[in-house]
């Protein structure tokens, strides 16, 4: 893995220096390629993703996401790959794991579920001689 | 010239002081004439302004940090509000507006509760405007005087982006009359259906601006930024957005305490928070505590004394609530499956999404705190804000024939069955035949579902073609909103699954090809506008028979020292060909130009939907027609 790591960035490196705005050929991988780069963020930006910066770091960035994706490397490798070069920040899709993971994804979906109950828990004690009424208007 | 608009803002404070006191003793009469002539003056202080930014007087800092001699002019009177002192000056007169409105058009018979709420009016006016007097006073004078001023940030000279301020202050600041508005009614104790009547109108007129402010700046980031996207969930992008949902849930709210005298407490909450929310959003716009693009005049000093004036009105507004709200009528019963089960379902929703929106754009401070550097971006918004609020306008058209107390449902199984068809067939002609992703063909769905069900609800009332328009506007309000989110949806839907981008190096006379168009670069060359010049590279787009100019730019200024793209749209019947000038690239010593060409697939629906809601709220908002 690190040597394909490493043989996958010189690939990348050489790429971006020649051909900027290289496509991949086949249509599904430039797509996944494409949806990767909404997720990555430039390291050298304010809140970007490197899908959209003009700056030259992106531009290698969004080359070696091409590459990787190229050489049949799955989501997951090329945001480990990311993340372990520049660490987690670069992802905007912040992983699950950890309490601080765990906070952001799960509080959500709790405030849901107290809410559900709050509203559940009213209509109960309000549904006493309860008549359907016609709206007039809305 | 400037010193009477400076006088003149201090008579507004005089005046909005009185407002407070007077409103707060039950004046009405008095209070009202108060919020009148604070209003005035301060319109005179914000023409000195204005007057002064048109002749480039330097003299007057902000003028001078903020403008520019060779500016056209429709952007030097927009510079007033191009900075954080203008635009505070410009959050005033929007308060004293409201104020003014206020006096002039409520309409409850109650004198009392009106004066009230003008008193609490004034008190909001009068932080506002101590705030720009001694923290942020925009007619403070420079001497000597500059002979040429700074310019303005060139990113903001643009038509949308001058007038978006002013919209989206509106909705902010509008909805502080709903907050006094709500204090007023707590301090009465009664938060009834004449309560309900007015704020409802207070809501929807500080609503369709915001709407339509929101809209501004995103169709600005659109064609402006060059980044073929609409929506970023950026900090400043997000602190709009949570106003304009609480907004909407307080909209849906307050027509069950209207109605039913129900909610009372709840939307007297609601109406609490969306002004709350808003000072919010300027807070954490001007503080500085979060990076964004568009954050301009951060200063740490100044983002304190909002957090200070936020905690004060809200601790204010919050206690009086936690007394009073116990004391509230609850006016007539209701089960959970009932018209106002399903807005409570609403309003439940609307505020786990907005809670949702302020989480993410909050987490990298706090996890930063913790020792992590996170970042949350599009994807988090896309697993958790979408889909609960996807769910939630998935129900819609089942519940909106749903009666008051107590629902009939004996149509739910037929409703749920026509749901479930309908989502099988997208997800079948999805995967088959468009090759979509699956959450795509879920949205789409949802689209014609919304669409679908809201023009069924108008036959179901309507019964009869020739009664269709005798309906009352506010069904025809409603009904249009509804079809607004289903035709934003649609758009969104397929501009973000569809959306195809890539980038071109081309050198003169090259050519490429991007989603079937063969795009040819004929020349680039230097042009000069006022204040800036520029690179404008000419293109050719070219599919089928269709046959396209392009003029892409790259403008700098040499004022402020930045560049900015003016970037090239052709519309189709289907999407935006859009392209952006890049950078100048030389590679074996050939002169390329970078592009970034996108097709953007019904992206005009996205602002369609948007301007459709703004509009099903202004027909909420006309007043009903007494009917034979």
């Amino acid at each position: 893995m690190a040597f394909r790591t490493l043989f996958l960035s010189l690939v990348a490196f050489g790429f971006a220096l020649t051909s900027i705005g290289q496509v991949l050929d086949d249509p599904v991988e430039e797509a996944r390629a494409q949806a990767l780069m909404r997720e990555l963020r430039c390291v050298a930006c304010e809140n970007e993703p490197i899908s959209q910066s003009s700056a030259a770091i992106a531009e290698d960035m969004r080359a070696r996401v091409r590459v990787m994706v190229g050489e049949g490397a799955s989501d997951a490798e090329v945001r480990d790959w990311f993340e372990s070069r520049y660490g987690e920040f670069v992802l905007f899709r912040p992983k699950r794991t950890g309490l601080e993971g765990v906070v952001l994804w799960g509080t959500p979906f709790g405030l849901l579920v107290i809410g559900g109950l709050i509203a559940f828990g009213v209509a109960r004690r309000r549904k006493a001689g309860a008549d359907p009424v016609v709206p007039d208007d809305i | 010239m400037i010193e009477i608009g400076h006088l003149a803002a201090f008579l507004a404070l005089a005046a909005s002081l009185a407002q407070g006191v007077l409103g707060l003793t039950g004046a009405r009469a008095l209070a009202g004439r108060a919020a009148i002539v604070a209003f005035v003056v301060m319109v005179l202080s914000f023409a000195t302004l204005l007057v002064a930014f048109a002749q480039s007087d330097f003299s007057l800092a902000l003028a001078a940090n903020n403008s520019h001699t060779l500016k056209p002019m429709i952007y030097k009177l927009a510079g007033v509000w191009g900075n954080h002192e203008g635009s505070m000056a410009l959050w005033c007169l929007v308060t004293l507006g409201f104020g003014a409105a206020g006096a002039l058009w409520m309409r409850t018979g109650r004198d009392v509760f009106e004066a009230r709420a003008l008193g609490v009016q004034g008190w909001l006016a009068t932080g506002a405007l101590s705030y720009l007097l001694f923290a942020s006073s925009p007619y403070l004078r420079l001497d000597p005087a500059p002979l040429q001023g700074a310019g303005l940030n060139p990113v903001l000279q643009d038509v949308a982006l001058a007038s978006h301020p002013p919209m989206l202050y509106l909705g902010y600041v509008g909805f502080s009359f709903v907050f006094a508005l709500a204090a007023a009614g707590l301090i009465d104790g009664r938060i009834d259906r004449v309560w309900a009547k007015e704020a409802r109108r207070w809501a929807l007129a500080a609503f369709i601006p915001l709407t339509i402010g929101i809209a501004l700046g995103s169709y600005w980031a659109y064609y402006e930024l060059g980044w073929g996207g609409w929506w970023f969930w950026d900090p400043v992008e997000n602190a709009s957005l949570m106003p304009w949902l609480i907004g909407a849930a307080l909209l849906h709210s307050v027509v069950v305490t209207e109605k039913r005298g129900s909610f009372a407490a709840w939307t007297a909450l609601l109406a609490v928070l969306a002004f709350l929310f808003s000072i919010m959003g300027a807070f954490l716009v001007r503080s500085g505590v979060l990076t964004s693009v568009h954050a301009f005049a951060v200063d740490p000093k100044r983002g304190m004394l909002l957090l200070g004036g936020l905690v004060v009105y809200g601790g204010l507004a919050l206690g009086l609530f936690a007394v009073r709200a116990p004391k509230l009528d609850g006016g007539k019963p209701w089960q959970m499956l009932s018209r106002e089960g399903a807005l409570a379902t609403n309003n439940v929703v609307l505020i786990v999404a907005a809670l949702t929106v302020l989480l993410g754009t909050l987490f990298p401070l706090i996890a930063e705190a913790t020792g992590r550097t996170i970042s949350v971006g599009e994807p988090y918004f896309r697993l958790t804000f979408v889909p609960m609020l996807a769910a939630l306008l998935a129900l819609l058209p089942v519940v909106q024939a749903w009666t008051w107390g107590k629902a009939d449902l004996s149509n739910v199984w037929k409703w749920a069955a026509g749901g479930v068809g309908l989502v099988a067939v997208f997800l079948l002609l999805g995967v088959s035949l468009w090759d979509i992703p699956l959450g795509a063909a879920f949205g789409l769905a949802l689209a014609i579902w919304l669409i679908f069900g809201a023009l069924w609800e108008v036959r179901r009332r309507a019964v009869t073609l020739a009664r269709v328009f005798r309906l009352p506007l506010r069904v025809w309000g409603m009904t249009l909103a509804h079809i607004g989110l289903g035709v934003f949806i649609m758009g969104a839907v397929v501009e973000t699954t569809q959306r195809y981008e890539a980038t071109l190096a081309l050198p003169a006379g090259g050519s490429g090809t991007v989603a079937g168009w063969d795009i040819t670069l004929k020349d680039v060359h230097a042009i000069e506008g006022p204040n800036w010049y520029a690179d404008k590279a000419v293109l050719t787009a070219r599919k089928g028979g269709i046959k396209a100019e392009m003029a892409p730019t790259k403008r700098y200024y040499p004022a402020s020292r930045m560049p900015t793209t003016e970037t090239a749209i052709h519309k189709t019947g289907t999407g935006d060909l859009y392209i952006a000038l890049g950078d100048r690239r030389d590679v074996d010593g050939e002169t390329r130009w970078v592009f970034r060409v996108y097709f953007n697939p019904l992206i005009d629906l996205v602002y369609l939907g948007v301007m459709l809601i703004a509009l099903g709220a202004l027909f909420s908002l006309v007043p009903r027609r007494r009917t034979a």
